[in-house]
């Protein structure tokens, strides 16, 4: 029985709860976890983003740089082999020329001097077949073995012309040239064409190569470029996912939190509803009730004494008379400190002026009342004013030692504009904000209405409340027991204070 | 002399009871009727025709002082005592504005009650001792709050000789008689004393002469 009971119990409890208050499981289910990762993941992504792209890039170009270089050394190295070989094939050339010329020379000074022109082409082929066999392609290895040794050979067989008399030369020098030199010159020439052919296709080789290496590099930047796309696009996704997230997280927080504010207001409007009622009630009970017993009992003791009783019994009898009458006069003070009863029976301004007369009465403060008002407040208004009213004017005798206060209450602009003014020692709103005037300012807001206060240490204080004239009254007055007809509100104001 | 035809008006039956008891005992008193709303007020005073009704401010169906100003608007001869809990003067100001003549609080004395009957039977007003100081003491301390003068010092020794006659409920004729004076004089007073005190009305007039203590 009992769980059922609890059960129903907290159902309702529930049902009536502002959302605010509902259990904090269903409030924040992201904790410390969501608030460091993202950041964590975010640096991490967004910087091996851009570490791979700054590493793809140095790569390409290193990678590029060496292309070049690469490029660069493959065509002089070509250049150099050509002119090598072209030297060579000069050479052999211009050897031949000078063979011809010293055979047909007539006389054997002119002949050595052509044999030591030939002399100096032979060392500069062998200094240029040097060089060129410095850097080989294998391939071309046996040509060049042939070339070398025809080369040798060639040279060997000048050398025998170099001893020839001037007639022997005249006599061998067309057979030589012819039979010896020529053919010799010619597959030389050959051979220097394969070699040069050789060293075209090692050009074209190292251009291949090079195609390759460009092939590749494109492939590597292609990946790059994937990886980096593929890369951002995630990290990209992965943002946005959770800002999208962070985002709904802030406008449902902000939603609640609005709506907590919205139920904290409404609950804070119907307890200040509440307690107005439970006022107005104990009034009227401790009023019409209470104070009624207390006034019967004087009644009939003053009854009884009529009964010409004996002075013991008199003496009892004028003591009850006294607890009675003291009785009743405390219970009227406290029904009129709970809410004026000249409040709802004859309006605000008489209730107002009670109050200015009371707390006249109480602290000294001299309390001038005026107001400008036509027709009936709404009971929500009447009450607001009032409540304002009561503890302003309690602050400018408690706090501020204010000797004078005015009050006014009148319409302007479609308001209902309350100020409340004293000579007091005065404050800085800025920083004093009592449970007093928060009160204030939350009765104004709940009619819609704004609250302010102008206050400076040494200036007195004015406040100011205006209430929108033309609210309806959130809950249709209750009917009262009491039916106060032909009383217009206000209409004696001139009378009082 | 004739019976003082009484009715109770309040809708505590025990606070009645013991009115009528306290009354009836009262040589000369009757009590013809008890109502315990506004509305039976209204009927009793119309089928009794009391000479007084003793009249609570806070019932149902009609308040006391929304009672009084039919009864005596209906019934002039009646007098209407209102006999309340609330001694604050917006509530003796409203009263006597309806017609009441007399005003007492709930812990009155039973000679308070048979002064102020035998008040309202003659066209008198009667003030509780009590209700009379406290308002002379909110007159005191308001004149004090507003640093005005008293205005009461602006009137001749006629006119406050007149101002309290009329406070007490005599009609200018009754006042004209008693100083020999011309009904016309005497209206001529009464407008410069209501003039002078910044009053408006009869009643405003008496409870000004409450919170003097020119009258009780």
């Amino acid at each position: 029985m009992i769980p059922v009971f609890c059960s129903r119990f907290y159902l309702r409890e529930v049902w009536f709860r502002p959302a605010a208050e509902l259990p904090p499981h269903a409030v924040h289910y992201t904790g410390g976890r969501m608030r460091q990762r993202p950041g964590v993941v975010l640096v991490a992504g967004f910087g091996g983003l851009l570490l791979i792209m700054a590493a793809a890039e140095v790569g390409t170009l290193l990678f590029l740089n060496g292309l070049r270089h690469n490029d660069t050394t493959l065509q002089a190295r070509f250049l150099s082999r050509n002119r090598t070989l072209e030297r060579i094939r000069s050479n052999i050339y211009l050897s031949g020329t000078f063979v011809r010329d010293s055979l047909l020379a007539p006389e054997q000074s002119g002949a050595q001097a052509q044999l030591a022109a030939l002399d100096g082409l032979r060392r500069d082929s062998e200094r240029a077949l040097a060089s060129y066999a410095a850097a080989l392609e294998p391939e071309e290895a046996a040509p060049f073995q042939d070339l070398r040794a025809q080369i040798d050979a060639y040279w060997k067989v000048l050398d025998r012309t170099f001893a020839w008399t001037a007639d022997e030369r005249g006599k061998y020098r067309y057979a030589f040239f012819y039979e010896e030199l020529v053919p010799r010159r010619t597959s030389m020439l050959q051979i220097a064409d394969r070699i040069e052919a050789l060293n075209e296709d090692a050009l074209r080789r190292g251009g291949v190569k090079l195609g390759d290496l460009f092939g590749r590099l494109q492939l590597g930047l292609l990946a790059m470029i994937a990886v980096t796309l593929l890369g951002g696009v995630t990290l990209a996704a992965l943002t946005i996912f959770h800002i999208l997230k962070l985002e709904g997280e802030v406008q449902r927080r902000l939603n609640e939190s609005v709506l907590s504010e919205a139920s904290l207001q409404e609950l804070s409007a119907r307890l200040v509803r509440a307690q107005e009622e439970e006022r107005r009630a104990l009034s009227r009970e401790l009023h019409d009730e209470i104070a009624q017993a207390f006034s019967a009992v004087l009644m009939e003791a003053e009854n009884l004494l009529d009964l010409d009783p004996a002075p013991e019994v008199r003496a009892h009898l004028d003591s009850i008379r006294g607890v009675a009458e003291k009785g009743m006069n405390e219970i009227r003070n406290m029904a009129l400190l709970l809410r004026p009863s000249m409040l709802d029976d004859f309006g605000l301004l008489p209730a107002l002026e009670w109050q200015a007369r009371e707390i006249g009465k109480r602290t000294g403060l001299r309390v001038r009342v005026s107001s400008e008002m036509h027709g009936e407040l709404p009971e929500e208004h009447k009450i607001c004013v009032y409540r304002v009213v009561q503890e302003a004017l309690n602050n400018c005798a408690q706090h501020a030692q204010a000797s004078a206060a005015q009050v006014s209450v009148r319409h302007a602009d479609g308001q209902i504009v309350v100020t409340v003014q004293d000579d007091g020692s005065g404050f800085d709103p800025e920083r004093v904000r009592g449970l007093g005037l928060l009160g204030m300012e939350e009765r104004a807001r709940h009619l819609g209405g704004t609250f302010h206060i102008d206050s400076r240490p040494g200036r007195g204080t004015v406040l100011r409340v205006a209430l929108p004239r033309d609210v309806a009254p959130q809950e249709p007055e209750p009917s009262t027991e009491l039916l106060w007809t032909g009383v217009p509100y206000g209409a004696d104001s001139h009378l009082a204070g | 002399m004739a019976q003082i035809r009484i009715l109770l008006a309040d809708d505590h039956n025990i606070l009645r009871d013991g009115m009528r008891l306290l009354l009836e005992r009262q040589p000369g008193f009757l009590v013809v009727g008890e109502a315990a709303d506004g509305r039976e007020t209204l009927q009793l005073a119309q089928d009794q025709s009391p000479d007084v009704v003793i009249m609570d401010i806070a019932m149902p169906n009609m308040n006391g002082i929304e009672a009084t100003r039919r009864i005596v608007e209906k019934h002039p001869k009646i007098g209407v005592v209102i006999l309340s809990m609330h001694h604050d003067e917006s509530y003796v100001i409203r009263s006597l504005k309806a017609g009441a003549r007399a005003y007492l609080l709930k812990d009155a004395l039973k000679t308070e009650l048979i002064s102020a009957i035998h008040a309202v039977v003659e066209g008198r007003s009667f003030f509780s001792p009590k209700v009379s100081r406290i308002l002379q003491e909110d007159y005191i301390q308001a004149l004090g709050r507003k640093d005005a003068d008293d205005s009461y010092e602006l009137l001749t020794g006629r006119e406050r000789e007149i101002l309290q006659m009329v406070a007490e409920g005599k009609t200018n004729k009754e006042v004209a008689n008693t100083l020999s004076l011309s009904l016309y004089t005497v209206d001529t007073h009464r407008t410069h004393i209501l003039q002078k005190l910044n009053l408006h009305s009869v009643p405003e007039l008496i409870l000004y002469a409450v919170r003097k203590g020119i009258i009780s």
